[in-house]
């Protein structure tokens, strides 16, 4: 025997296909932008726990704010404190963040020193060509001309212009594979950034700290005032067997507090927490769209058939099996819809990445059946007052008026 | 004649429609009997209450006055103890056969079962080939002829064997050879079966099928004093 429900869904193509859809888009956003939000974060967690070391150092009294500085807030004297715990600490890796746009988008800098790539990454191999002033010669050059005080009384100001640095390698950059995906950067290439020529030396694989390095000294040249005793934060490898916690405190000094690197994730969710929460603001209103939709559609569909309606009354139909119908055709709508939206959110996400390759969507089977659990939701709710209404069918007006 | 041997039985029903100055006195103190296997047309001119007097014979609505007995049993006032005697005791067959078109002809049987909590029965296949229309069973309304479309109207209404078959005006929407077969129909089943039939009809040579036929004008059954 054919099923109500369904023979009524087959037999209203255009309908169904369009309720369908309905729910089936408003699914496929909700799994698609919570990948998109929680994976791009989740994207730049795992990029800070790729760092091969600990603890992170950062500015005295920044809490969580760790997650938003840029600029020279920490002393590197909070590096010769550290180094002084020998028995704890194997090595500090000083890092200047910085702010700047390229490849159409602002991004994430590193500084850094071109002998902390391998604590930093953990010593991943380069795709293609080498690290920002690999030989370290710039970096040597700039710390005995800009720290060596001048003998010469009438010595001429130092004048270290965009050409005098990139003549000793200070002008390089290193992108990851993705940056020079979308930007289309190769080794080689000079681009424009902040108003200065750049040259990328080398591309990194993707899942490094950031995606654009550049030497420390230059960081702090161009973006953090000139200054070469500050840097942003600073990874602090600890010797084996040591405890995280225990190193943290004793650690502690008067320019800088630390935390277990594990930590920053949880200050990534406390600062873009409120991100996740407009975001599922918005995915919450396109599902109550989609549901309303579908409310409409069997709201319509019960107005259309009282008639279908009066005659099974008319059989001695009861409200239960009046109202368990219409909830049927609801979900049988809505699951098909959730089917399609899970079905759809794969290349959705595919197609973000492939137009959009710097952002990550990460598809969670805990968000599936969240869309899943608020589709049968949504279905019962959406079901519920049109079925109501179809209980309410005066039978003798719907015979005999139609 | 006794009480008991009607299956049927209505006493002093009124109805009105609307309120105020409008208010219309359809049904006005009617008295009605059916006994057991009784074939009985009801016939009328339009306007007199027929179709009001068939909804509240079949518990499809209420009167506003009287009383009905189905089976020996006062009618409930209560809807769902309405709707379950309606399940159980009453068939429908409605001149515009009323078949839902999204099912076919065998699943529109099969729900009216649903709903009355059976199962499928042999029975549906030897009413569908007795009526002479099994080649239909998997077409769906739409693309069967009226005459067939009624047949299965009446399959479904027979289906659940119920104590009282109302139809209403059966033949209004059949040419003639139809309605001389679904007429047959009826007579055969009210004669193999010992099946009651309340049947509301315009047409003189339909009512000619009934045991009885009685004449209703404005709200009484003639020769019933007002």
């Amino acid at each position: 025997m054919s099923y109500l429900p369904l023979s009524n869904i087959l037999h209203h193509k255009l309908r169904s296909v369009l309720s369908a859809l309905g729910i089936g888009v408003g699914i496929c956003m909700l799994i698609t932008l919570s990948g998109l939000s929680r994976g791009s974060l989740g994207e730049i967690g795992d990029r800070w726990e790729s760092v091969d070391a600990e603890l992170i150092a950062y500015p005295k009294g920044l809490g969580t704010k760790i997650t938003t500085i840029s600029g020279g807030l920490l002393s590197d004297k909070a590096a010769e404190r550290f180094l002084e715990h020998k028995d704890l600490v194997q090595s500090v890796v000083p890092i200047l963040l910085c702010g700047a746009s390229i490849g159409g988008q602002d991004n994430l800098i590193s500084g850094i020193d071109p002998w902390d790539w391998k604590t930093l990454t953990n010593d991943l191999k380069v795709v293609d060509g080498v690290v920002p002033d690999h030989e370290g010669k710039f970096t040597r050059w700039y710390e005995k001309t800009v720290l060596t005080p001048s003998t010469q009384p009438d010595a001429p100001p130092l004048d270290l212009d965009d050409k005098v640095i990139a003549e000793h390698g200070g002008m390089e950059l290193m992108v990851d594979e993705r940056l020079a995906k979308k930007g289309r950067f190769h080794v080689g290439d000079t681009v424009n950034m902040e108003n200065h020529a750049w040259k990328i030396v080398g591309i990194c694989p993707s899942g490094v700290i950031t995606r654009v390095f550049m030497p420390r000294r230059t960081a702090q040249k161009f973006f953090s005032g000139g200054s070469i005793h500050n840097s942003t934060l600073m990874f602090v490898k600890l010797r084996p067997g040591v405890d995280q916690n225990d190193a943290c405190r004793k650690l502690a000094c008067e320019y800088a507090d630390l935390m277990p690197k594990q930590q920053y994730r949880a200050s990534l969710d406390h600062t873009f927490g409120i991100m996740f929460t407009y975001i599922d603001i918005v995915n919450a209103i396109a599902l109550v769209i989609a549901f309303l939709f579908i409310m409409i559609t069997l709201y319509m569909m019960v107005l259309q058939r009282t008639r279908d309606i009066a005659i099974l009354k008319s059989c001695g139909a009861s409200n239960w099996f009046i109202l368990r119908q219409m909830l049927a055709e609801s979900m049988l709508l809505t699951f098909t819809g959730t089917a399609v939206g899970i079905a759809l959110s794969f290349p959705a996400a595919w197609l973000i990445q492939v137009f959009a390759p710097l952002l990550t969507v990460q598809l969670s089977f805990k968000w599936i059946a969240v869309a899943i659990l608020a589709a049968a939701a949504g279905a019962l709710v959406s079901g519920l007052y049109p079925g109501w209404r179809a209980t309410r069918v005066d039978m003798v007006e719907a015979l005999t008026n139609e | 004649m006794t009480d008991s041997e009607n299956i049927l039985v209505a006493r002093g029903l009124h109805k009105y429609y609307g309120k105020g100055p409008s208010r219309t006195h359809v049904l006005r103190g009617l008295d009605l009997s059916a006994r057991r296997g009784e074939f009985l047309a009801v016939m009328g001119p339009s306007g007199c209450g027929k179709s009001t007097l068939l909804h509240i014979l079949g518990l499809m609505t209420h009167c506003d006055e009287g009383v009905i007995d189905l089976n020996g049993q006062p009618a409930p006032f209560d809807d769902s103890a309405r709707t379950l005697l309606r399940r159980t005791q009453i068939g429908f067959v409605f001149q515009r056969f009323n078949l839902l078109g999204v099912l076919s002809a065998e699943d529109n049987v099969a729900i009216s079962l649903r709903v009355r909590g059976l199962g499928a029965s042999s029975r549906v296949r030897e009413l569908f080939e007795r009526l002479g229309i099994a080649h239909v069973m998997r077409r769906k309304p739409g693309q069967m002829s009226i005459g067939e479309q009624q047949r299965v109207a009446v399959v479904r209404a027979l289906a659940h064997r119920p104590a009282l078959l109302l139809a209403d005006e059966p033949t209004g929407n059949l040419d003639s050879a139809n309605s001389r077969d679904l007429l047959e129909i009826f007579r055969q089943t009210n004669r193999q079966e010992n099946q009651t039939i309340v049947m509301i009809t315009h047409s003189a040579e339909a009512a000619s099928c009934a045991d009885r036929v009685l004449q209703m004008k404005d709200g009484l059954i003639l020769g019933q004093p007002a």
